[in-house]
């Protein structure tokens, strides 16, 4: 039989969280970046609403013509300049409030005390867990809110898709939340010092997040996966006059004197090897996104938030365009599935961790 | 009550505690003595369930803590050497947080917080922990010691920051805790403050219990065969050697010594202190220091 040591634990672990000024601090900045990020991005919303608006009303008196669905105003896009913000400053929230949690205990000697009550220890490490997430999760819950509010005060109004959009962002939001947290937590169960579980998580956050740029970026890739496929024949670059003070640049090819059956031929193999090449590419570039939560979380807010230029970047040239509403979204979200996955497991891998290395540490 | 069954610690191939057998009627105040790192700490710590043994049992009240160690926590009330609460809780907010996880209901604790605040001259004290002297800490740690009424208390080095008062009170509320039937393990190596609130003692050395018993039988056996000298003199005596004494303690520039032998060496005394004047030289009864000093002296000379 389980002691209530668990609903006890995470009762004061929430009520320690937001009593807290450093988790009230945090939260304030978040507030304070949401309702600015919204507001701004409303009043940028409306602009758009009266050009697409002009535009629709000029392309009715031509026939034939169409505006690309991308380029519908959604209200939504706001929430994805938000989640740029709130990766950075969602981690240091997480990180912030996991990094001392055991470590105080040892620090201030009452692990012992705390271990000699009728409790597993299981408890305790998921007490302070689930304490921490309900606090994020209170976090998040205002964050939305807020957002709500600000639309409203706007006079606009979330239809049911764009509620269940904004919903999501907020799931998205507490998941990279708690991601940051479970890792701050796992190196407080593993060090001595709050001081040194800060630094380790720092560690880990700086490379997850930085070197996974490096690498996904140009030239990282390349190091990985070698350099592209020659083209056939010879190539060269040229420029063209666009405007009285701009040119642009392109890249050309001739067959060199070539059989230009032969080139033909060269030239679909060279297509070919160049697709594997970036399909390659994408795949090591994916790889290594997956192992950050905040890269995962943008990519997975742009998909929630920006729905049209997330479907747009998706489809092949020619491609039907998908319906929209919730199968669109369940469409993109079904093939950012890797993503998902990768924001779950993250959280649980660490706080798994951490639950194996708290329960069996040796106290003294 | 508490009984240890062969019990043994081992830490990297080093014993910490050697085969320990233990067994504490309910109502007694058993002290645990013995120098720093004799084991005292690591053998409370298996008593209570923090850390299982290599090998051997530990049974409250019939109970085996390894198998069950929350059915055991539940009887027992723990204050560690080192004891720390929530800074950022208040002394009743640290005993109210202690009482949920016992499970004890809200009338329950409405009632035994103010009781236990006050009985360790706690009560009105509304500071957060964080702004506590280590005497106030300890007193709160007696407090939560006792907060589930337990059938037997375990305190390690439960006076290390008391100052006078806290002292007084603190055998008081174990003598009166006893009185309850409660029993009660003290760990300590201070000797004075063990005998004067202990029933019974063993003695540590090494992670080896070399005596346990009621005092009068520690200080009878530990006592016999050996023998106090002390010895004044005009001018600074050399310094004595000789292969039965135990320990020798000078003052006064080298004029005052009190020397413990294994045997009687007054006469070696008297011709190496001779050339200095002797002005005083008497044998005298071991006390209680002596005759504890004398049981780990055995232990480590075998």
């Amino acid at each position: 039989m389980r002691s209530a040591g668990l609903k006890v634990i995470a009762g004061k672990e929430f009520r320690d969280h937001v009593r807290s000024r450093r988790f009230l601090c945090l939260l304030g900045i978040m507030l304070v970046i949401a309702a600015v990020g919204l507001v701004s991005g409303m009043v940028q919303y409306h602009k758009d609403v009266e050009n697409y608006s002009r535009a629709c009303a000029a392309i009715s008196e031509n026939e034939g013509a169409t505006i690309p669905f991308f380029m519908k105003p959604s209200p939504l896009a706001a929430f994805y300049q938000m989640a740029f913000l709130l990766s950075s400053l969602g981690a240091a929230t997480g990180i912030a409030m996991g990094f001392d949690l055991v470590t105080r205990e040892k620090e201030s000697r009452s692990l012992k005390i705390l271990l000699s009550h009728p409790i597993y220890r299981d408890e305790v490490i998921s007490g302070k867990a689930l304490g921490g997430m309900a606090a994020i999760a209170l976090a998040v819950f205002m964050l939305i809110a807020v957002s709500f509010a600000v639309l409203l005060l706007f006079g606009v109004v979330p239809n049911l898709d764009e509620t269940i959009r904004i919903l999501i962002f907020g799931a998205l939001s507490f998941l990279m939340i708690v991601a940051f947290f479970a890792l701050s937590l796992f190196f407080s169960t593993v060090t001595e010092t709050s001081g040194s579980a800060l630094v380790s998580t720092l560690i880990v956050f700086i490379t997850l997040s930085s070197v996974a740029y490096l690498i996904t970026s140009g030239a990282g890739v390349t190091v990985l996966v070698g350099d592209p496929p020659k083209m056939p024949g010879e190539s060269y670059d040229y420029t063209v006059r666009t405007g009285p003070d701009s040119e642009t640049g392109f890249c050309g090819v001739s067959d060199g004197g070539m059989d230009p059956e032969e080139f033909k031929q060269k030239l679909e193999e060279y297509e070919a090897a160049m697709t594997a090449y970036q399909g390659k590419r994408q795949a090591v570039t994916d790889v290594f996104a997956l192992l950050s939560p905040d890269r995962n979380y943008e990519k997975l807010s742009f998909a929630v938030a920006e729905p049209g230029m997330a479907l747009a970047s998706r489809l092949d040239p020619g491609q039907e365009v998908p319906e929209s509403g919730l199968s669109a979204l369940s469409g993109l979200l079904g093939s950012l599935a890797g993503n998902i996955v990768a924001l779950l497991v993250f959280p649980a891998a660490f706080f798994g961790l951490a639950w194996v290395r708290f329960v069996r540490e040796d106290i003294r | 009550m508490i009984r240890c069954e062969h019990l043994t610690k081992v830490y990297n191939g080093v014993p910490a505690v050697d085969d320990l057998c233990l067994d504490i009627p309910e109502g007694e105040i058993f002290g645990l003595l013995g120098p720093n790192g004799a084991g005292k700490s690591t053998t409370i710590l298996m008593v209570i369930g923090l850390i299982e043994p290599t090998s051997g049992a530990c049974y409250i009240d019939g109970t085996e803590v390894a198998t069950n160690p929350i059915e055991v926590k539940r009887k027992i009330g723990y204050m560690p050497e080192d004891v720390g609460f929530y800074a950022t809780l208040t002394a009743e907010e640290n005993l109210e947080y202690s009482a949920k996880l016992y499970g004890m209901d809200g009338a329950t604790r409405r009632k035994r917080i103010p009781d236990l605040l006050s009985l360790v001259g706690l009560e009105g004290v509304t500071k957060v922990v964080g702004g506590y002297s280590k005497g106030m800490r300890q007193r709160l740690g007696i407090a939560k010691a006792l907060i589930n009424e337990p059938k037997a208390v375990i305190l390690d080095e439960p006076t290390a920051n008391l100052d006078p008062q806290g002292v007084a009170d603190y055998r008081r509320i174990i003598r009166e805790t006893a009185e309850n039937g409660t029993t009660v393990l003290v760990s300590s190596h201070i000797l004075s403050e063990v005998s004067k609130v202990c029933t019974s003692a063993g003695i540590l050395s090494h992670g080896k219990l070399v005596a346990s018993g009621r005092w009068e039988d520690l200080a009878r056996a530990g006592g016999s065969g050996h023998v106090i000298i002390r010895v004044e003199t005009k001018a600074p005596m050399p310094e004595f050697s000789h292969p039965s004494l135990i320990s020798a303690e000078y003052a006064d520039g080298h004029r005052a010594a009190r020397l413990v032998a294994e045997t009687d060496i007054c006469d070696a005394v008297a011709e190496a202190a001779g050339p200095a004047g002797i002005r005083r030289l008497e044998r005298d009864e071991p006390d209680l220091e002596d005759v504890f000093l004398s049981y780990y002296h055995e232990e480590a000379t075998s």
